[in-house]
């Protein structure tokens, strides 16, 4: 099976090397840039065309007349920014003239970035390629006449969404702040989580027309290097012209693309994430997207939500215990009740038998059909609904749900139980934290229910152990998808599957191969008031009477 | 190297445990009984004594040769054509078994559950899965057997607390009624599945620690012999030693009788799932193994290539070899412990004594030349 992948992975994703290399006839950008200013102007009118959101002013400042221009998207840029504290120091005279030296065109450039302009974040572009390339980004570039270099001030501002509570993950308990589409914001998000010089956020830049940033984000000394150089040389070697979401990075760098089981996690929420990086796994951010990608991700994971970690370890422990069972739920039950009402019918106890036997009195469809269209039917609603206004959408719940139900029971169409039975399945479904572990279940269940009528629990056991071998076979960045079920410590299986309390959580998952493996020490925590245990009285609250 | 995977010892020993358990759980009681009456379960554990002894034998050749595997070392201590021949006898044996596992477990599944569903379906589509186990490789085996193996061990654990108030343990007296010698008889059947440890001096090579494979198989040895005789225990306690001799598969039975509050019945479901599952993991062991040996043995670059050819082989010889359910019957009974007997006996300690033959008179070291 890993060669067959490794040949359609060859197929997909031919060889880095080769793709990576220029273009046949494209032109060489570096040629195309001369030190004055009007041929450089020319030449940013000839390479960004006429859109209206190119602004480009020129002018001459000092008493020698030192030519000069900013250019500056608009709308990506700030304009009051631009206008108080780079545009109104150098048209100044009693600024520039403020200083001994006087402003000429061979000292501007230094004068400029030392002295004059107001700016805390300035950068240095050595030609106009690379100027234009953070222009496009929100910077603002200064050129002046006769000097090759570039001055790119930092003015990125555009409108952005504030953060807000994250819609696919909501918590009872738990910050409400989610991901926004701004890269800075997220960062800065993350940032105030850990307070620690070892967080490390490293940008790469994908998608030849779209140039989206890539950020890595991890600590340098919990990190799996290995794990890290392989994050970096895949999202290198991603050679495509756009990057919009990052399920498009999740697609490039996960290890079996033709697998229906999603190999990446991705969160919206930020102590998610947060959490994430200081269990020592990276996380990559992809700019315009709230979706952050957690690698390396092993399937138990998406059975663990965020709010696990601030309930109380019982409660946490029952759900996630719970999960797991809803889970095979999910994805056993229709194929289980198809495989007992055509094959095993022995196996129900005589009373239930009877009173399922009668309510599937007359209806045309052998129970295989029954469930396959159930099922079909429901994922045709639940399709309706989520690209339906809300308002709407609740109509289609009702109209669907309600009214074809109970209609399609009524004409005898479907037996009531098969109703129970799939609708049952679908709330299971919904159980699953994981939006996208939950759609490959949802696809999983159709082969077992046919499996289940064609050879009832026989075939249901070959489907899972089909299953089994593809989910042992699948790896995500080196660490077996299945783990720590298999291949792991006792520790890590007792913590994936139960949530105990926080002060046992003392080393980090020992199967992600990390630097740095204990997190906390055994013990450090007071509980007791020290010296006695009585209890407090009001003379311990420290008020003179 | 053929395969590039390894597994942990752990691993290993797991995958014995499956191998062993799979089948003899269902097979052995009745035949042992049939023999012994109620000291059956000293049969089995009189029957694992081989078992240790042949994983002990295969630990001793594979420290002299850590790298090799049993097929490879056949060659280096007899010389290139018998050693050939050697291994071609032992992957004759594990074919043979395959092809035996195969048809119990298609017969089983065709009584006890789906009476008119032929056999070759049941047959097709479990070579089917194996080949496809098999080819995805040792390490993937190794992983979904420590999956299987929480599911067969809690279900035999479950299915057994759950028959307790069956339990009439006076059906367990006498013991040693009549001597020792039927009890000794008996131990023939357990012995020819310990036997099968033989996948030991295969898998050694590939794990990360060889030197712990003896512990590990050793471990494994013990616990299936332990779900076997508890298995059995449990069986004769609720029929009675008579009856469980006439059942074709006593476990399947006594899982029959588990009736809880009318809700919790009909388990029998359970024991198609633990069986399925086990010899699902035996067989793509021993498609692996088979496999494996056979490249080895004619030099092959890729174990892959043969897997499916082989899986056919098995498919077919186990229509082939059995006529019906009492040909299988006899086969286990009677032809299995003497085919085994023989590479227990003869085949086995042949290798240890020409090792030692070459080792003390001739001079010979093994075990400085690695691969």
């Amino acid at each position: 099976m890993t060669s067959a992948f490794s040949i359609l992975r060859k197929i997909i994703r031919p060889n880095p090397k080769k793709t990576g290399s220029p273009q046949k006839g494209a032109r060489k950008p570096e040629n195309d840039d001369s030190p004055l200013l009007e041929e450089r102007l020319a030449l940013i009118k000839n390479r960004l065309g006429e859109s209206n959101d190119v602004v480009i002013r020129e002018f001459s400042t000092g008493s020698t007349g030192v030519k000069m221009a900013i250019l500056f998207i608009d709308g990506l840029a700030d304009k009051q920014q631009i206008n108080d504290d780079i545009i109104k120091p150098l048209l100044s005279t009693t600024i520039v003239n403020h200083y001994p030296e006087k402003l000429t065109e061979k000292n501007a450039f230094d004068l400029v970035r030392n002295n004059i302009a107001f700016f805390s974040e300035i950068n240095t572009a050595p030609n106009l390629t690379q100027a234009l390339k953070m222009v496009l980004s929100g910077d603002t570039a200064l050129f002046i006449d006769g000097e090759q270099k570039v001055l790119v001030f930092g003015t990125r501002a555009w409108e952005k969404r504030p953060p807000s509570e994250p819609e696919t993950e909501a918590a009872v308990r738990g910050p409400r702040e989610g991901f926004t589409e701004t890269m800075r914001t997220n960062t800065s998000l993350l940032r105030r989580r850990i307070k620690h010089e070892n967080l490390r956020i490293e940008t790469m830049m994908v998608g030849r027309r779209t140039g989206t940033n890539v950020n890595l984000v991890y600590i340098s000394d919990i990190v799996n290097k290995r794990t890290l150089a392989e994050v970096r040389r895949r999202i290198a070697a991603i050679d495509t012209d756009a990057v919009l979401e990052s399920g498009y990075i999740e697609e490039y760098i996960e290890d079996y693309p033709f697998s229906v089981f999603p190999q990446i996690e991705h969160t919206e929420r930020v102590d998610k994430a947060a959490a994430a990086v200081i269990e020592g796994r990276i996380l990559i951010m992809t700019d315009n997207t709230p979706f952050m990608l957690i690698v390396p991700t092993s399937f138990f994971q998406f059975i663990a939500a965020a709010e696990d970690y601030y309930e109380r370890p019982f409660i946490a422990t029952f759900l996630r215990v719970l999960r797991l069972f809803v889970l095979n739920i999910a994805l056993f039950l229709p194929a289980f009740y198809v495989a007992i009402i055509t094959f095993h019918q022995e196996m129900l106890p005589t009373p239930l038998l009877l009173s399922i036997a009668a309510s599937r009195e007359g209806i045309p469809f052998p129970a295989v059909a029954e469930a396959l269209v159930m099922e079909g039917t429901f994922e045709v609603l639940r399709e309706a609904g989520v690209r339906l206004p809300k308002t709407v959408g609740q109509a289609v719940s009702i109209v669907g749900g309600l009214v074809i139900g109970d209609a399609a029971i009524r004409a005898g169409l479907v037996s009531p139980a098969m109703v129970i039975i799939v609708a049952t399945t679908a709330i299971a479904t919904f159980a699953i934290p994981a939006y996208n572990a939950a759609i490959s279940i949802r696809l999983l269940r159709f082969p077992l229910i046919i499996l289940a009528g064609a050879m009832g629990l026989y075939g249901l056991i070959c489907g899972l152990i089909l299953i089994l071998i593809h989910l042992a076979g699948l790896q995500s960045f080196g660490v077996p998808y299945l783990s720590p079920l298999v291949h792991g410590s006792f520790e890590d299986i007792v913590k994936t599957f139960t949530r105990p309390p926080w002060f046992l959580f003392i080393r980090r998952p020992r199967m992600l191969g990390l630097q740095q493996i204990r997190r906390q020490a055994t013990n450090t925590f007071a509980r007791k008031p020290e010296g006695s245990t009585r209890e407090l009285t009001h003379e311990d609250t420290g008020q003179e009477e | 190297m053929l395969e590039k995977g390894k597994i942990s010892p752990r691993q290993s020993g797991e995958l014995l445990f499956t191998t062993i358990l799979a089948t003899s759980i269902l097979i052995v009681p009745a035949v042992t009984t049939s023999i012994a009456a109620q000291d059956a379960w000293l049969a089995i554990m009189i029957g694992t004594i081989p078992g240790f002894v042949l994983l002990g034998i295969l630990c001793w050749l594979g420290r002299k040769h850590p790298a090799q595997t049993l097929f490879q070392y056949a060659e280096t201590i007899l010389g290139k054509w018998p050693g050939k021949f050697f291994g071609l006898l032992y992957i004759w044996l594990l074919l043979q078994t395959a092809a035996t596992t195969t048809r119990q477990f298609s017969d089983y599944l065709s009584t006890a559950f789906m009476p008119l569903t032929p056999l070759s379906v049941f047959t097709l589509s479990l070579i089917f899965l194996s080949v496809f186990a098999a080819i995805s490789g040792l390490e993937i085996i190794a992983r979904m057997n420590e999956f299987i193996i929480l599911l067969v061990t809690s279900f035999l654990v479950l299915v057994t607390v759950l028959s307790l108030p069956n339990w009439e343990p006076a059906n367990l007296l006498p013991v040693l009624a009549r001597g020792i010698m039927p009890v000794l008889r008996a131990s023939a059947t357990p012995a020819v599945f310990m036997g099968e440890v033989l996948v030991a001096g295969i898998l050694r090579p590939y794990t990360t620690r060889p030197g712990r494979t003896f512990v590990a198989g050793a471990t494994a040895l013990f616990f299936a012999a332990l779900l076997l005789a508890v298995g059995l225990v449990s069986a004769i306690a609720i029929f009675g030693p008579t009856l469980v001799a006439t059942f074709r598969f006593p476990l399947h039975m006594f899982v029959r009788t588990i009736n809880i509050g009318d809700i919790l019945t009909r388990f029998e479901v359970i024991v198609m799932v633990t069986w399925v599952a086990g010899v699902f993991i035996k067989l793509s062991v021993f498609l692996y193994s088979t496999s494996l040996g056979l490249a080895q043995i004619l030099g092959l670059r890729q174990y892959r290539p043969v897997v499916f050819p082989l899986g056919i082989m098995v498919a077919v010889s186990s229509f082939l070899f059995f006529d019906n359910i009492v040909v299988i019957s006899d086969a286990i009974r009677l032809v299995a412990p003497r085919l085994y007997g023989i590479y227990y006996l003869v085949l086995t300690p042949l290798l240890v004594i020409v090792t030692v033959v070459r080792e003390k008179i001739f001079g010979h070291k093994f075990g400085e030349k690695r691969q």
